[in-house]
């Protein structure tokens, strides 16, 4: 009677179950795709990254993953006591649910600008589309006639698109190998809970176990010498063949009068090396400031003199500076310290015109300083 | 021997049955969920150029400091991260703490900007944005608070223009690009950044968010999402969450030449602490800087390792320099509970001292 309950509980209700799973959750990825009255699902605000559809999609990819996967431990049965939970794990965490390539499926989208399969597809199309065998897809081959250079284009399209393509193999590879490695490491994570009390006894506790284990195993080979080749080479390779895609488009564009992006990209450096010089030419040069220097100087003098003057015409002061003898430096002091004050106030506010040319002075790039006051009329 | 899986088909299907039904329950609450709003502490506009902005926080009475605080972020991302949300704000608890602060936001780059160079950003934009904080203090020089990227933009800054920084503090600031355990830096050393932005113009901040995702692809793709199924049920913790989320991917895309000589010059060339570094064809050197330096890092930063940050007590030229580790990571710093009560603290007791 056990034996028939449990495999009752292994086949027929697991399988309704889980197609009663996967059905509602169909249905609930579809409600939260559709379009919402709210604005948080309508309307990004522009010009930010964050749109809610690839938030969704995000969130959709990896939650999908997860689901996926526990439809897949749950069909895989129970453990029996007696067998080999190292192969268990491996039904577990293989097949197309495991969650490692669903974790970097979900981010090949949008955000990365879909490089593998835009080219994948751009391949495709060019196959389909009549180019039959690419030219220079089985090798170069010389080019001749009138059309030799569109030819020599193709060609090196179609290398670059092989090389970009063989690259992203290559980091597959290596991706793979830390899914590999990962499990390698949950299995020496899950030997250390192999005593009553510290068993794994549910999903998510497995599945936590898991990420930490995949992490490691990725980082470790994420930090190679390897990985660093191969991620650069990936890379450059994906951009040689968006640069080649960019000058064929370039070259169409120009064809039929339409400005390009080299063009408008071309005056932007010119204009951006116009605000430079602009600036330059407006900032105070050495020589301005040595001339305003020279200007304080005599200024300073002027003021010296004055002071100097001021003393000796200020018979009432010098009579009280007479009167008490006992306290000379002092009284002076005081008498020439507001004067040293006033100039040496009068040199600061010289000294910052020029920094206050420089703030204020920026009109190119539409600068809008605001004063103080005005902000707290504001307020 | 037992084996140290014990799970159940009854307990497997009642798993799936939770997450379902959380899932469910929870499609009500995401679906009423409003943008989440960031903290929007009071503040002023006090000077706009291009796209960038500098804001000054108001409606705080309690300013002590004679020396306003300039906050220069990263390039990446935006600045909000550091005036999250109420209970989470760096800005409000410095301003709490007494500090006047100013913070340039730098705006989303098109392709208007895509030759702006890192000398105008530091020598142009930076040093225009310190010129009006200084001129509304009637100051020689104010504080920088440099973050991240921002950090290293402050180092070279200081290092130009010492006269206009009184004191500076760096936080989770990369300094030496070369350290082990640096992933972003390990993975760009061969990238051909010529071609890259020779063919991407400004790049693009899916990408950025690309990379950044494939740091801890598992975690950051598909854990975190798993754990917001717990929390669908929790408006408050989901708006946190939604917060976050539109913090991580409201980011801008990077103007073109800056991220080049960035990544050439300091991914690649590791120049900051070569002392080979030049900005707008001036020397820039750590020796340079000889203002005091508070260097705050977190311990389990996955961006800007420890060691990166930590690196610069070997190279900077002050004789009053002062590090801070925090228990936390890139993020943590800014909105954890441990930050609130630990960082703004320091910060301005720091200053304080050197006032």
């Amino acid at each position: 009677m056990a034996d028939q309950v449990t495999d009752f509980l292994k086949n027929d209700f697991i399988r309704d179950y889980q197609a009663l799973a996967r059905q509602s959750w169909e249905t609930w990825a579809k409600q939260l795709q559709q379009p919402a009255t709210n604005d948080f699902f309508k309307s990004p605000t522009p010009p930010t990254a964050s749109s809610s559809s690839d938030a969704l999609e995000r969130t959709l990819a990896g939650l999908k993953g997860y689901f996926d996967w526990m439809q897949g431990v749950a069909a895989a049965g129970g453990q029996d006591p007696a067998g080999d939970w190292r192969q268990q794990l491996q039904q577990y965490f293989g097949g197309a649910s495991q969650p490692f390539a669903q974790a970097f499926g979900g981010i090949d989208s949008a955000g990365a600008e879909g490089f593998i399969r835009q080219w994948q597809s751009w391949l495709q199309g060019a196959q389909h589309g009549g180019f039959g065998d690419l030219p220079g897809a089985n090798g170069a081959i010389p080019a001749f006639g009138l059309n030799r250079e569109q030819q020599m284009q193709q060609q090196t399209m179609a290398a670059a698109v092989l090389e970009s393509l063989q690259a992203s193999a290559r980091y597959q590879a290596l991706i793979q190998r830390a899914n590999t490695q990962g499990m390698e490491r949950l299995q020496d994570k899950l030997a250390l809970h192999a005593e009553p009390g510290r068993q794994i006894d549910s999903l998510k506790a497995l599945y936590d176990l898991w990420v930490d284990a995949a992490e490691e195993a990725y980082a470790e080979i994420a930090l190679s010498d390897e990985f660093r080749e191969v991620y650069g080479e990936m890379v450059n390779s994906q951009m040689r063949v968006r640069h080649l895609q960019q000058r064929q488009t370039e070259q169409i564009c120009q064809q039929l009068g339409v400005p390009t992006r080299a063009e408008v990209s071309s005056l932007g450096e010119r204009l951006q090396s116009l605000r430079r010089e602009f600036r330059a030419g407006h900032a105070p040069s050495p020589q301005d400031l040595a001339g305003e220097i020279a200007t304080l100087r005599q200024e300073l003098a002027e003021l010296k003199r004055q002071l100097a003057d001021g003393k000796e015409s200020a018979p009432a002061a010098t009579k009280r500076a007479a009167a008490e003898p006992a306290a000379p430096q002092s009284a002076a002091r005081a008498a020439v310290s507001p004067a040293k004050k006033a100039a040496a106030k009068a040199i600061v506010k010289a000294a910052r015109k020029p920094a206050a040319r420089k703030v204020t002075a920026s009109s190119p790039s539409r600068s809008k300083p605001v004063n103080r006051a005005s902000s707290r009329k504001r307020k | 021997m037992y084996t140290p899986l014990r799970i159940e088909p009854t307990r497997a299907l009642l798993d799936i049955a939770t997450f379902q039904r959380k899932l469910a329950a929870g499609i009500g609450h995401l679906r009423s969920m409003r943008e989440p709003e960031y903290a929007n502490t009071p503040r002023e506009l006090v000077y706009s150029e291009d796209k960038l902005k500098v804001w000054h926080f108001t409606g705080h009475d309690k300013t002590s400091s004679k020396t306003p605080l300039l906050i220069v972020y990263a390039l990446v991302n935006t600045v909000w991260m550091t005036d999250l949300q109420p209970d989470r704000s760096m800005v409000r608890n410095l301003l709490a703490q007494g500090e006047d602060v100013y913070l340039i936001d730098w705006g989303y780059p098109d392709f208007a900007d895509r030759w702006l160079t890192l000398d105008d950003y530091i020598n142009g934009y930076l040093d225009r944005c310190v010129d009006v904080v200084r001129q509304r203090h009637g100051l020689d020089a104010i504080n920088l608070l440099g973050i991240c990227q921002g950090g290293a933009f402050s180092l070279c800054y200081t290092a130009l223009h010492p006269d206009k920084v009184r004191n500076l503090i760096t936080m989770v600031t990369p300094v030496d690009f070369h350290t082990p355990g640096n992933m972003l830096s390990h993975w760009c050393r061969n990238m051909d950044v010529d071609l890259f932005v020779d063919t991407l113009g400004n790049v693009p901040a899916g990408l950025m968010n690309y990379v950044y995702l494939t740091l801890k692809p598992v975690r950051l793709n598909q854990q975190k999402y798993i754990g917001m199924v717990d929390i669908l049920d929790s408006p408050a913790e989901l708006e946190d969450f939604l917060r976050m989320e539109r913090w991580i991917f409201d980011s801008p895309d990077q103007a073109g030449e800056a991220f080049r000589q960035f990544i050439k010059d300091f991914y690649q060339g590791n120049k900051l602490v070569k002392g080979t570094l030049t900005i707008g064809g001036k020397p820039v050197a750590l020796g340079m800087v000889t203002q005091p330096v508070l260097n705050i890092f977190a311990e389990q930063d996955h961006l800007v390792p420890p060691d990166a940050s930590r690196a610069l007590a070997e190279h900077v030229g002050t004789g009053d320099y002062t590090q801070l580790a925090f228990k936390g990571g890139h993020i943590g710093i800014y909105v954890s509970g441990r930050a609130q009560r630990e960082v703004p603290p320091a910060i301005h007791q720091w200053l304080r001292a050197r006032a």
